[in-house]
């Protein structure tokens, strides 16, 4: 998992966050540490291409970190994510809330 | 896993379970006496591990009927309530419901009949939860409906567990139809404030579907205790009126005593010879027997080539010896595996005893001694039954109402006794009360009315006694749905007999009475006297030889209809023949020259007539029905040390054989 940035589409700089194949419970200290860095970022972009494996927990992190993001007027924007997470997100009950992408972007 | 796979592993399960349920059972009847608190763990324990195991192995009727009994227990282990004689009774109850499950789970029937809907309704209402009784018939009602709601509520720790709701919920969806709708409350309102690992979601359910509510419990089974969950109906498919629920549940108690007995009856019949479980030690034991025996093999192996000379004489000798130690040492193990404690026969009563004396208005404590005397497992699948009769006879016949006690100068409670130990090369067990002992005048009026006796008169008290084990005979002057079914001591008796045992009775009036079944330790080895009847030889039980005489020509009488009688002491015995019976050639005919040995069988006298005595031996037991066929007379076979083939005097079919001849 690495973050970079991008020029976003507003001009400044967007950090990109990629979430990593084994998107579980025993790794999700460093994906906290990056999300936690990038509330400050003025705008951040997910992606969720590479997941593979996908818990509960993983999708609790992402859904509180959307949630602080929009308690400080950002949405977190998605560039992308798998089948795997697609599902579990909806298994659970939690497309909406983590806004996930209708369709993978082409 | 495959079905044949699970289904390996289900009887492994149903066994452990029935063990479980057993643990359960002396667990609550200890704590009905005044046990301590660690056994509501035990009790607990075992219900965790059979609901665990149902839901696994596929019964979610009984796994869902455990998690009713375990909420309680679980209830009772917190503190949060006291244990009391009707919660023991119901937990009780819910064993004997199980047992009932676990028997029909391996006839393949539904598991679940009046009795468990009943129970299971009892244990809610027991548990209360602070739902009103209409409630809880109307959750019962609705154990099948077209949609649920399920509140699924993780405690924090439950993601550290391994448990996953993402996997839960995706089982749930193979059910049915869900609409998933997450719950946020819990979730801490910033990034920083989230400790990954724990657990701050919420959902509600909607499942729509003809789904049962065991179904949903199911799922949720390995989460019990890490999760608060809430399965609502949505649309009850049948509801039932309380009236209704509740008359099955007010008629369970008195079903279920007797199904106790059925169900216990059901389950050792199919246990009957099916497997026996083996302690590590034995087996280890085993294994080391047989490598002495290789080495003993490999010794005397040198002494094959060549010559022996005078020098390694002794070393031959020595490794003869060694041979001949480690095999009766290898026989005592091997038939050590058949010997199993007689606790599991003992653990029977103390359940029986106490629905026994409830019911008689009775009370009765109960001692246990020797519970870890070891006999083989034929015979202790076989004594149960003598037993059982034995313990309700000094329950209903021996020990008296307390009131009458007290008259006697006696305490309240009687005290029964059930006693095992070795002593000698048999087992002997002892079943004995303090009650009122046998009634030698009742005994004595009975007899005569019967048309056993002529009259008392002159009888020892042993005598008297032996009465009762006469056919046809009972002075229970009523007749109670406990003993006196019809099925007498005589019955008691001969089971023991078939097993080559004996029952005896010791009593003092007002003292109380004692019965001692004698058994053998093992049906594979019988100590016997080999008869030489022409050119065969036949083995004649030791136990059944009363003694052998050699008699005059003139003492033995043909008598009108064919048969012989001959004087012994002072009775006049029926003569066998054993060449007659037999057909064996060359044989003694003139009773000068043979021997006539008296034997006692199903408590008759006969003389057996052979040709002569050759010595005592212990006979390994081959079974001729098994190698051959059943042959009346004949017990079974056995090999003579010079290779030959000796047959096993059957006396009390021989007894029977005569008796039809005499009637032909």
């Amino acid at each position: 998992m690495g973050s970079k940035s991008v020029q976003s589409k507003g001009g400044g700089q967007a950090r990109v966050i990629a979430l990593p194949a084994d998107f579980r419970l025993a790794g999700l200290a460093d994906v906290k540490a990056s999300l936690l860095e990038a509330l400050d970022a003025p705008a951040v972009q997910l992606d969720g291409t590479a997941v593979e494996r996908v818990d509960t927990a993983a999708l609790q992190l992402l859904l509180t970190f959307r949630r602080g993001a929009a308690a400080n007027g950002k949405t977190p924007t998605w560039s992308g994510v798998s089948d795997v997470m697609r599902d579990a997100a909806g298994v659970l009950g939690l497309v909406k809330a983590l806004e996930l992408p209708a369709t993978m972007p082409a | 896993m495959s079905k044949a796979g699970l289904a390996q592993f289900q009887q492994v399960f149903i066994e452990e379970s029935l063990e479980g349920l057993d643990t359960m059972e002396s667990s609550l009847l200890a704590l009905d006496n005044g046990g301590d608190a660690e056994l509501v763990h035990t009790i607990f324990r075992a219900a965790h591990s059979i609901k665990g195991g149902a839901a696994t192995f596929g019964f979610p009727e009984m796994s869902s009927f455990t998690h009713e009994a375990e909420s309680l227990l679980d209830e009772v282990r917190s503190g949060k309530r006291a244990i009391d004689g009707s919660i023991i009774e119901l937990l009780l109850r819910t064993v004997d419901c199980l047992r009932g499950m676990f028997a029909r789970a391996q006839a393949g029937e539904p598991l679940n009949d009046a009795v468990a809907e009943g129970l299971r309704n009892e244990l809610a209402v027991a548990m209360g939860r602070g739902v009103p009784a209409g409630d809880v018939q109307a959750r019962r009602a609705e154990d099948q409906a077209d949609a649920w709601i399920v509140r699924f509520r993780p405690h924090q720790g439950m993601l550290a567990g391994g448990n996953d709701p993402l996997r839960l919920i995706r089982e749930l969806a193979g059910l049915g139809e869900l609409d998933v709708t997450p719950e946020f409350d819990r979730l801490p309102a910033s990034l920083a404030a989230l400790e990954p690992t724990e657990c701050h979601l919420g959902w509600t359910i909607e499942l729509k579907g003809p789904v049962k509510r065991a179904d949903i419990v199911a799922v949720f089974d390995w989460v019990e205790g890490e999760c608060d969950l809430a399965i609502e109906a949505k649309h009850v498919v049948a509801p039932v009126a309380p009236a209704a629920a509740a008359a099955p549940a007010a008629a369970a108690p008195a079903a279920n005593v007797a199904d106790a007995g059925a169900a216990r009856a059901q389950r050792e019949a199919s246990a009957e010879s099916s497997s026996v479980r083996v302690s590590i030690d034995k087996i280890d034991g085993l294994i080391n027997l047989v490598g002495e025996l290789v080495i003993t093999q490999s010794m005397l192996d040198t002494f094959r080539e060549g010559d022996i000379d005078a020098s390694r004489l002794a070393m031959l000798e020595h490794g003869l010896a060694q041979l001949a130690r480690h095999t009766r040492e290898l026989q005592e193990s091997v038939m050590g595996i058949r010997m199993l404690p007689i606790a599991s026969v003992f653990n029977r009563f103390p359940r029986m005893v106490r629905d026994i004396s409830q019911k008689l208005g009775k009370q009765v404590k109960l001692e246990l001694i020797g519970e870890q005397t070891e006999l083989d497992k034929t015979v202790l699948e076989k004594i149960g039954d003598p037993m059982v009769h034995l313990v309700r006879n000094a329950i209903d016949h021996g020990l008296e109402t307390p009131d009458k006690r007290r008259a006697a100068g006696k305490q309240d409670t009687g005290t029964l006794t059930l006693q095992a130990s070795h002593r000698g090369g048999s087992i002997v067990v002892e079943v004995s009360d303090d009650g009122a002992g046998l009634n030698r005048d009742a005994i004595v009026a009975k007899a005569i009315q019967r048309g056993i006796i002529a009259s008392g008169e002159g009888m020892s008290d042993e005598a008297v006694a032996d009465l009762i084990f006469q056919p046809g005979f009972s002075t229970a002057s009523v007749t109670t749905d406990l003993s006196g079914r019809g099925v007498g001591m005589d019955v008691v008796r001969r089971n023991v007999a078939d097993l080559g045992g004996a029952v005896t009775i010791r009593s003092t009036q007002g003292k109380g009475s004692v019965f001692t079944i004698t058994l053998p330790l093992t049906l594979a080895i019988i100590d016997g006297l080999t008869a030489a009847v022409g050119d065969e030889r036949y083995i004649v039980p030791l136990v059944s030889i009363v003694e052998s005489v050699q008699l005059k020509g003139e003492a033995v009488r043909s008598v009108a209809g064919g048969g012989e009688l001959f004087r012994f002491r002072n009775d006049y015995l029926p003569v066998i023949r054993l060449h007659d019976m037999f057909g064996c050639e060359n044989a003694v005919h003139a009773i000068d020259e043979g021997l006539m040995v008296v034997v006692e069988g199903e408590g008759t006298r006969v003389g057996l007539f052979v040709d002569g005595l050759i010595g005592q031996q212990q006979a390994v037991v081959k079974s001729l029905e098994a190698n051959y066929r059943r042959v009346q007379g004949v017990s079974g076979a056995t090999i003579l040390a010079d290779g030959s083939v000796a047959l096993i005097v059957d006396i009390a079919g021989l007894v029977r054989m005569q008796g039809r001849r005499k009637a032909a």
